[in-house]
C-alpha cells in the first residue's frame, strides 16, 4: 500500500471580492476533485504538490460567500493547519481590513504559519504600493504578490507553507502542477519594481505603532 | 380575513422576488418598529433595516424557497422559511431558515419580526 499523502488544511480568508475563489480554481486537478459539503456551505479543493521529499497535499476551503452575509463562523477556521489571508492590491480597504481576518483566524487557529497574499498585481492602477505593506512583518507572517489570473507566483504561498509544515527548508517543488491557461500577462519589467520596492521597505524600521495596526 | 397560507404565500413570493430583483426596494415593508437580526446582527428601523440588506456585499442573489409555514399570531401572522441561497452566481447553495411576523396594518401587512440565519451543521 502507498503510504498517504501528508494532508493539511489550508483555510483561505479575505474580503470578498480579492479573488480567493478565482486562485483556488487555478489548481486544474484540485478544480476536478473539489467537493461541496453543504452543510457547511464549503467547497474544498485538494491542491497536490510534488516535493523532493513525496507529494503533499492542501485541502483547500474555499467559502459559497458566507463572509458576503455576515462573519465566517468558527467551524471554518477549526483545526486549520495553514492560512492565507488575502486582500486585493487595486482596493485599500480590502488591505486595511487584513487585520480583523487575522485577528478572527488566530483566535481559533493559534500558531499556524499565514502567507498575506496581495492579488491582482497585474492591474496597473494599484493602490496599496509595496512600501506600504508592513502588516506581516508586525505578525510574522510571510508575504507574497500574486495575480491569479496570470499564475504570477501562484506555488509561492504554497512552497512556504510546505517548508514550514514539514519544517524542512531544503524541501523544493520538483513538478509544475496543471494551471489554468494564464488570462492575463503580468509585466515583469514592473513586477521587478515592485519586489524591489518590497525589499527596500524590508529594510526600513516599522512605523510606529498606531491603532489599527496597519 | 384571507386564509393565512395565501397571504403568507403571496407576502414571501413578494418578499424573495423583491429581494432578489433589488434588495433596497424593501423599505416599505417595514416600519420604524421593525426588528432584523441578520446573521446575529440586530437592527431596528424601515431605514436602518434596508440601509443593511442593501449595504450587504454581494450584487446578485437568488433564493430558491423549499418549505414555508404559518400560523395566526395575534391578529397577524407567523411565518417560518427554509430555502437555498445563491449569491454572485455561486453554483454552490447556502441553506437558510428565516422568520417573520407579520402585522396587520391598514388593511395589509407588514414585517415586525424577521430573523435570518444561514444554517450550517
Amino acid at each position: 500500500m502507498l503510504p498517504e499523502t501528508p494532508t493539511f488544511k489550508l483555510v483561505i480568508v479575505g474580503d470578498s471580492g480579492v479573488g480567493k475563489t478565482t486562485f483556488v480554481k487555478r489548481h486544474l486537478t484540485g478544480e476536478f476533485e473539489k467537493q461541496y459539503i453543504a452543510t457547511l456551505g464549503v467547497e474544498v479543493h485538494p491542491l497536490d504538490f510534488d516535493t523532493n521529499y513525496g507529494r503533499i497535499c492542501f485541502q483547500a476551503w474555499d467559502t459559497a460567500g458566507q463572509e458576503r452575509t455576515g462573519s465566517l463562523r468558527d467551524d471554518y477556521y477549526m483545526n486549520g493547519q495553514c492560512a492565507i489571508i488575502m486582500f486585493d492590491v487595486t482596493s485599500r480597504i480590502t488591505y486595511k481590513n487584513v487585520s480583523n481576518w487575522h485577528r478572527d483566524l488566530v483566535r481559533v487557529c493559534e500558531n499556524i504559519p499565514i502567507v498575506l497574499c496581495g492579488n491582482k498585481v497585474d492591474i496597473k492602477e494599484r493602490k496599496v504600493r509595496p512600501k506600504n505593506i508592513v502588516f506581516h512583518r508586525k505578525k510574522g507572517l510571510e508575504y507574497y504578490e500574486i495575480s491569479a489570473k496570470s499564475n504570477y507566483n501562484f506555488e509561492m504561498p504554497f512552497l512556504w507553507m510546505a517548508r514550514k509544515l514539514v519544517g524542512n527548508e531544503q524541501l523544493e517543488f520538483v513538478a509544475t502542477p496543471a494551471l489554468a491557461p494564464a488570462e492575463m500577462e503580468v509585466d515583469h519589467g514592473l513586477m521587478e519594481l515592485y519586489s524591489q520596492e518590497l525589499n527596500t521597505a524590508a529594510a526600513m524600521p516599522l512605523p510606529e505603532d498606531d491603532d489599527d495596526d496597519l | 380575513m384571507a386564509d393565512i397560507n395565501t397571504v403568507a404565500q403571496q407576502f414571501c413570493k413578494y418578499y424573495y422576488d423583491t429581494f432578489d430583483g433589488g434588495r433596497a426596494n424593501l423599505g416599505p415593508l417595514y416600519r420604524p418598529s421593525s426588528m432584523l437580526t441578520f446573521e446575529g446582527a440586530p437592527t431596528m428601523g424601515d431605514a436602518a433595516i434596508v440601509e443593511k440588506l442593501a449595504g450587504l456585499p454581494f450584487q446578485s442573489v437568488i433564493h430558491r424557497i423549499a418549505t414555508q409555514d404559518a400560523q395566526p399570531l395575534d391578529n397577524g401572522i407567523l411565518i417560518n422559511v427554509t430555502g437555498q441561497l445563491l449569491i454572485d452566481g455561486e453554483n454552490n447553495p447556502q441553506f437558510f431558515c428565516q422568520t417573520f411576523h407579520l402585522k396587520p396594518d391598514s388593511g395589509s401587512f407588514y414585517v415586525q419580526n424577521d430573523i435570518f440565519r444561514l444554517v450550517y451543521a
